[in-house]
C-alpha cells in the first residue's frame, strides 16, 4: 500500500474519506430534516392530544379481532359526532404503562387511554389519568352501569370498563364424549376427567402459570376456592390450592411447562385437540373458533361456595394531559359506556357489557358461548384487583402471589413452602 | 490475497527501517475524543445521574414526576435484606460464566473454522448474521418451541433413545437457568465471530505461510499465531461479553419470565420486574446499580490489562 | 487470503454451527408458511399444507412505510455513530494518561446502563428539546446507545495499526488530520466495516426507544410492528415470523454487501 499520500489525485482512500465526510454531513442533514416534525396533530409535535376535533386513544391491541373493534368503536362516534375524527394508536403492552408516565412527566398523552383494568391505581398515581368525577356526577345512565367495573382510588374515579373478561372452564366436547363424561360442575368430577382423559391418551388441562400477574389471575379461583382470601390472608388455605394443582402435574393432567405458559399459548395447546380442558377466558373465542377442528363449549370453573372468579378486562379513562377532555369523555359515552356501543366488543371478541341492560341483550343471552360466563358472574364474580389491596402495592401483590403460582406448579418450591412465603411477603403489603 | 494487492505487497517490504523514533506529540489526539465526550455528556450522563439518583431514593409511580426522597442505602438494604439481590447475584454468576465461556469459545472457534474462503463459510456467516440480527422475541419463542417437551430436540432426544422422558429445558429451575444461558450465548456467538473474524483477517498471510514451511500444525499455528494476535480483540470482546451476561434481560423475559417461580430471576431481571413490574423504580435502579458496580471491578482489570498491553507494545 | 484448508475441527465446528442456526432458521421459515391451526399440532411439524397468508397479509403499504423509517433510522444512526465513534476509537488508541483510561472505564459503565433506565431521562430530554414524536430523536437515541459499544469495539483495530506507518506519514509533512484519514483510516477499514455492519443491524432492530419516543400512529418502524404480533390476548405465530423473515432480507442485503468489502479489503499484510 502507498504510504506516502499522493495528493492530488483522486485515489480511492481519497473517495473513502469522501465517502465517511459526507456519511457525516448527510448524519447532520438527516437530524435536521427529521427535526422538521412529522407530527399529524400539526402545531406543536407531541402526536399525544391534538386537540381540536380529534380524540387520540392510546392501547395495546393488535390481535386482529381487537383491531377491529377498536376500528369500529372508532366509525361509531365518527358517524354521531360531524367532523370529529379518532386516532387509534397502539402501544405495546409491555410498554404502555411507563410510556404513559413519562409522557404524564413531559405533560403530554393521549385524550383517552385504554389499558389494563388492574393497572389503574399506577397510572392513576402516576398521574396520566384525569379524574372522572364530574363527569361521572353528570352522567344519566351511571346506575346502570355494574359498580365492580368503576375503577376509584382514594375516593377518586379514574376509569370506568366498557366490559368485562374472565374465567370460564373450556371443554373439548368430542374428548368427553369418547371417555364417557359430561362437563364438571365440581372439582371432583374434573379431576375424575382428567384421569380418564389422561388414561385415554390426552392431556387434563392446560393453563397458565407464568410467574406475574397472569399467574396471579389464573391462580385466584383455585386458591380462593380452598378458602384463601386477601382480607384474611392463610398460608394454609393457599398452600391447599396451591398443592392441588401441583398434584395435576405430579398425576400427568396437566404439564409442568405451564410455567412458561402466557394465557395465549395453552389455549392454542388446546385448540390443538389433544387436551380435555382449558382455563381460559372469554376472550379466545376467536380462537376457538378459527382454530379448533373440534366440539367444544365452556362451563363455570367447578369451585366451591368460597370460589371467586376475576372480573378483568380494560378500563377507559381520560388522559391527564388531554387537551379536549370533554371531546374524549363524548368518546367514551358514545362507545364503552353506551348500550349499543357495549354490544360491540360483545360481537366481536365476546365480552361481557358492562351495563346491566346491554347484558340482558339477545346478543348476550342468546349466545351458548358467553351464557355460561354470564353465569359465572353472579355465582363467583370477584373485583378485580381484590379492593382491600392498597393501591400502590397491587402490582407487588400480583407479582409476589404469581411467583408462589409459579414456583409451587414448577416444582421449585413445596406448595407449603411457596405459600408460607408469599404470605410472610403479603404481610406488610397488605397493611 | 487478492493480486491486485501484490505490487502494493512487494513496497512494503522496501519500506524504510523505522529511524530514530521522532513521536508526533501523542496527547494532540485527545482532540478526537471530543466530539464523544459532548455528545455522551449531554445524552447519556443525565440518564447514568438519573439512575444513580433513584438508587438512593424512593421512587415510585406516584412520585416519578414529583420530588424524590432521598433515602440512602435504604434500597440496596431491602434488595440484600429479602434475599432477592443475593440470589439474583448467584444466578447472574452461573449465567455470566455460561454465557462467556460459550460465546467466547464457540466465537473464536467459529471465526477460525470459517477463515477458510468458500460458499459453505460465507453462507453459514451469513445465516449466524441474519439469526443475531433477529429481534430476541423471535428467537427466545423459536427457542422456546425447540427446546417445549413436544419439541424438536425433545422429540429426537426421545427417537434416538437417548431419554426416556422428555428433558425439562425450560421448567425445571436448573435447567431452566441453563437453557437460558445457552440462548443467550446462542445470541452472542455472531458478534463474536464475527469480530474475531475480522480481527484474524488482519494477520499477515506471510506469517502462516512460514508457518507452515516450518511445518506447524493447525493447533499450534491457532495457540502461536492466532490467539496471541487478536489478545486485543479478546480483551474487548471478554468484556462486552461479559456485560451482555450481566445486562440480558429480554431472553429470560420471552423464554420463562424468570420463572419456574423465581428460578432464573437474574439480576437484569430483577431489576426488571423492580422498577417495571412493581413500579418500585428506586429499588430497580439500586439492582441495577449492583450489576453496574460487578462489572465495574472488571472494567478496572481490563484497564489494567491495557496499561500493561501499552507498555508492551 | 492465502488458501486455508478446512481441518477437521474446523469442519466439525461448522457442522456444529451450521445445526445450530440452520434449525431455528428452518423452523422460522417452516411456521411462516403454517396455518395457526398448525402451529401447535404435533402431527404436523413437518407435514402440513402450507399457505402465503402470513406473507400476504404482512405485505402492506404499512409495511414500507415502517420499511421506510426503518432504514432512516438505521443509516442515519449509523452514520451519527460512525463519525463519532470512529475518531474516539483511534483518540483512545494513541493516548495514554488517566484521561483515556477513565474514558474507557466510562464506556463500560454506559455500556452496562440497562436501556430500559434510560427512555425516562431520554424522553425528558428530548421533551424540552421539543423533539418527542421525531425520527432525529430515535436517532439520537440510538447513537447514544451504541456509541460506547463502537468505541469499545474499534479501539483494538486502530490499536493494530501499526505506529510507524503514522510516523511516516508525518515524516512526510501530513498534518495528524490527514495522516488519520488517509493512513490509519484505510488500514482499520476491516473493523470500521465490521462495526459499521453491526450498528446497522442493532439500529434497525432497535425497539424500545422507537416506540416510546414516537407518539403519532405510523411512525413506527419495523421493529415496533413486529412487536404488534405479539399481544396478550393472542400471538400470531406465523405472522411474527412471516415479519421476522420480511424484516431480515434487507438485513441480509447489507449483510452481503459489507461482507464482500472484507473479504477483499486485506490490506494490513501489505504494510506489515
Amino acid at each position: 500500500m502507498d504510504i506516502n499520500g499522493n495528493d492530488a489525485r483522486p485515489t480511492p482512500r481519497r473517495r473513502r474519506w469522501l465517502t465517511l465526510a459526507s456519511l457525516a454531513a448527510a448524519s447532520g442533514l438527516l437530524l435536521a430534516a427529521c427535526t422538521g416534525g412529522t407530527s399529524a396533530g400539526g402545531g406543536d409535535a407531541t402526536g399525544g392530544s391534538a386537540g381540536g376535533d380529534t380524540v387520540t386513544v392510546w392501547h395495546y391491541f393488535s390481535d386482529e379481532n381487537q383491531v377491529r373493534l377498536m376500528d369500529e368503536l372508532a366509525d361509531k362516534f365518527e358517524a354521531e359526532h360531524d367532523g370529529a375524527t379518532v386516532e387509534n394508536v397502539f402501544v405495546p403492552y409491555d410498554q404502555l404503562n411507563s410510556k404513559l408516565v413519562s409522557a404524564a412527566g413531559a405533560k403530554t398523552g393521549p385524550d383517552v387511554v385504554v389499558f389494563n383494568g388492574a393497572e389503574a391505581s399506577t397510572l392513576a398515581l402516576g398521574g396520566a389519568l384525569a379524574p372522572l368525577d364530574d363527569y361521572w356526577a353528570d352522567f344519566a345512565d351511571a346506575d346502570k352501569v355494574s359498580p365492580s367495573v368503576i375503577h376509584q382510588v382514594d375516593g377518586t374515579t379514574y376509569a370506568v370498563q366498557g366490559y368485562v373478561n374472565l374465567l370460564g372452564l373450556w371443554y373439548n366436547a368430542d374428548i368427553l364424549a369418547e371417555i364417557g363424561v359430561e362437563p364438571p360442575t365440581t372439582m371432583d368430577e374434573l379431576e375424575a376427567a382428567m384421569a380418564k382423559a389422561k388414561d385415554a391418551g390426552y392431556a387434563g388441562i392446560t393453563l397458565s402459570a407464568l410467574p406475574q400477574s397472569q399467574g396471579e389471575w389464573q391462580a385466584y379461583p383455585w386458591i380462593t376456592s380452598e378458602g384463601f382470601s386477601y382480607d384474611e390472608p392463610q398460608a394454609d388455605a393457599l398452600a391447599a390450592g396451591l398443592a392441588r394443582v401441583r398434584g395435576w402435574v405430579e398425576n400427568g393432567w396437566l404439564s409442568q411447562e405451564s410455567v412458561t405458559w402466557d394465557q395465549t399459548v395453552p389455549f392454542q395447546q388446546f385448540a390443538a385437540g389433544k387436551t380435555a380442558f382449558a382455563a381460559n377466558g372469554n376472550w379466545q373465542m376467536g380462537t376457538a373458533k378459527s382454530d379448533a377442528q373440534f366440539e367444544y363449549g365452556v362451563v363455570p370453573l367447578p369451585l366451591s361456595s368460597t370460589g371467586g372468579v376475576y372480573l378483568g378486562g380494560e378500563g377507559e379513562g381520560i388522559g391527564a394531559f388531554s387537551k379536549n377532555p370533554d371531546l374524549a369523555w363524548e368518546y367514551l359515552t358514545a362507545t364503552y359506556l353506551d348500550a349499543k356501543g357495549q354490544l360491540l366488543p360483545a360481537e366481536i371478541v365476546g365480552s361481557l357489557p358492562s351495563r346491566t341492560d346491554a347484558a340482558a341483550d339477545e346478543a348476550v343471552t342468546g349466545n351458548a358461548l358467553l351464557e355460561p360466563f354470564a353465569q359465572t358472574i353472579t355465582q363467583f364474580g370477584a373485583n378485580y384487583p381484590a379492593s382491600v389491596i392498597p393501591a400502590q402495592s397491587v402490582a407487588d401483590v400480583q407479582l409476589t402471589l404469581g411467583q408462589a403460582w409459579s414456583a409451587a406448579v414448577g416444582g421449585q418450591k413445596s406448595p407449603q413452602q411457596a405459600a408460607d412465603d408469599a404470605i410472610a411477603a403479603l404481610g406488610p403489603l397488605l397493611d | 490475497m487478492t493480486t491486485s494487492l501484490a505490487p502494493a505487497a512487494g513496497r512494503a517490504v522496501t519500506r524504510p527501517a523505522p529511524g530514530p523514533r521522532r513521536r508526533p506529540p501523542r496527547q494532540t489526539r485527545m482532540l478526537f475524543l471530543l466530539p464523544a465526550a459532548v455528545f455522551l455528556g449531554l445524552l447519556s450522563i443525565y440518564p447514568l445521574v438519573t439512575l444513580l439518583r433513584m438508587a438512593v431514593s424512593k421512587v415510585t409511580a406516584a412520585t416519578l414526576n414529583a420530588d424524590w426522597a432521598y433515602t440512602g442505602l435504604e434500597n440496596l438494604r431491602a434488595g440484600f435484606e429479602s434475599g432477592d439481590t443475593t440470589a439474583a447475584l448467584s444466578r447472574t454468576a452461573v449465567f455470566v460464566v455460561v454465557v462467556t465461556v460459550l460465546g467466547m469459545g464457540l466465537g473464536l472457534g467459529g471465526a477460525i473454522a470459517l477463515r477458510t474462503s468458500g460458499r459453505w463459510s460465507g453462507a453459514l456467516l451469513a445465516l449466524m448474521v441474519f439469526v443475531w440480527a433477529l429481534p430476541p422475541v423471535v428467537n427466545g419463542s423459536v427457542w422456546k418451541f425447540l427446546l417445549a417437551d413436544s419439541g424438536l430436540v425433545n422429540t429426537v432426544l426421545l427417537a434416538t433413545g437417548l431419554r426416556d422422558t422428555p428433558v425439562p429445558f425450560l421448567y425445571d429451575q436448573y435447567w431452566a437457568l441453563g437453557a437460558v444461558a445457552f440462548v443467550n450465548s446462542f445470541a452472542v456467538i455472531p458478534f463474536n465471530a464475527l469480530v474475531y473474524r475480522a480481527a484474524l483477517l488482519t494477520i499477515d498471510p506471510e506469517v502462516f505461510e512460514a508457518a507452515q514451511l516450518d511445518g506447524a500444525t493447525k493447533s499450534q499455528q491457532v495457540r502461536h499465531i492466532m490467539v496471541p494476535s487478536v489478545r486485543p480483540t479478546t480483551l474487548v470482546l471478554l468484556i462486552l461479553t461479559l456485560v451482555y451476561g450481566f445486562r440480558s434481560f429480554d431472553f429470560i423475559y420471552v423464554m420463562t419470565y424468570g420463572g419456574p417461580g423465581t428460578a432464573t430471576n437474574t439480576l437484569p431481571f430483577l431489576g426488571y420486574l423492580q422498577a417495571f413490574v412493581r413500579y418500585d423504580y428506586g429499588l430497580g435502579a439500586a439492582t441495577s446499580v449492583v450489576a453496574v458496580l460487578g462489572v465495574l471491578v472488571l472494567a478496572v482489570l481490563y484497564a489494567r490489562s491495557i496499561r500493561k498491553e501499552e507498555a508492551h507494545g | 487470503m492465502n488458501q486455508v484448508k478446512a481441518g477437521p475441527v474446523a469442519v466439525a465446528t461448522k457442522l456444529l454451527l451450521t445445526l445450530m442456526y440452520g434449525v431455528p432458521i428452518l423452523w422460522i421459515l417452516l411456521t411462516s408458511v403454517k396455518s395457526s391451526g398448525d402451529v401447535f399440532d404435533r402431527a404436523s411439524t413437518f407435514v402440513f399444507s402450507p399457505t402465503l397468508d402470513a406473507y400476504r397479509e404482512a405485505i402492506t403499504p404499512t409495511l414500507w412505510r415502517a420499511m421506510g423509517q426503518s432504514a432512516t433510522i438505521a443509516v442515519g444512526a449509523t452514520a451519527l455513530v460512525l463519525a463519532i465513534a470512529v475518531p474516539a476509537a483511534y483518540g483512545l488508541a494513541r493516548t495514554t494518561g488517566w484521561l483515556p483510561t477513565v474514558g474507557l472505564g466510562m464506556l463500560i459503565v454506559l455500556q452496562m446502563m440497562p436501556q430500559t433506565a434510560t427512555v425516562i431521562p431520554l424522553f425528558q430530554i428530548f421533551s424540552s428539546w421539543r423533539l418527542l414524536d421525531t425520527t432525529a430523536a430515535v436517532i439520537l437515541a440510538d447513537a447514544a446507545l451504541l456509541i460506547p459499544f463502537a468505541t469499545l469495539l474499534l479501539r483494538p483495530f486502530f490499536r493494530a495499526v501499526p505506529p510507524q506507518l503514522e510516523e511516516a506519514s508525518s515524516i512526510d509533512g501530513a498534518g495528524i488530520l490527514r495522516t488519520f484519514w488517509q493512513v490509519v483510516l484505510p488500514v482499520a477499514r476491516n473493523g470500521v466495516f465490521t462495526v459499521g455492519t453491526l450498528i446497522f443491524l442493532l439500529a434497525w432492530g432497535e425497539f424500545l426507544y422507537a416506540v416510546n419516543f414516537y407518539l403519532t400512529p405510523g411512525s413506527y418502524p419495523l421493529s415496533a410492528l413486529l412487536a404488534q404480533q405479539v399481544s396478550a390476548f393472542g400471538i400470531n405465530w406465523p405472522g411474527l415470523m412471516a415479519l421476522a423473515v420480511l424484516t431480515s432480507v434487507p438485513i441480509l442485503v447489507v449483510f452481503s454487501l459489507t461482507y464482500r468489502q472484507l473479504k477483499d479489503g486485506l490490506t494490513v499484510g501489505a504494510v506489515k
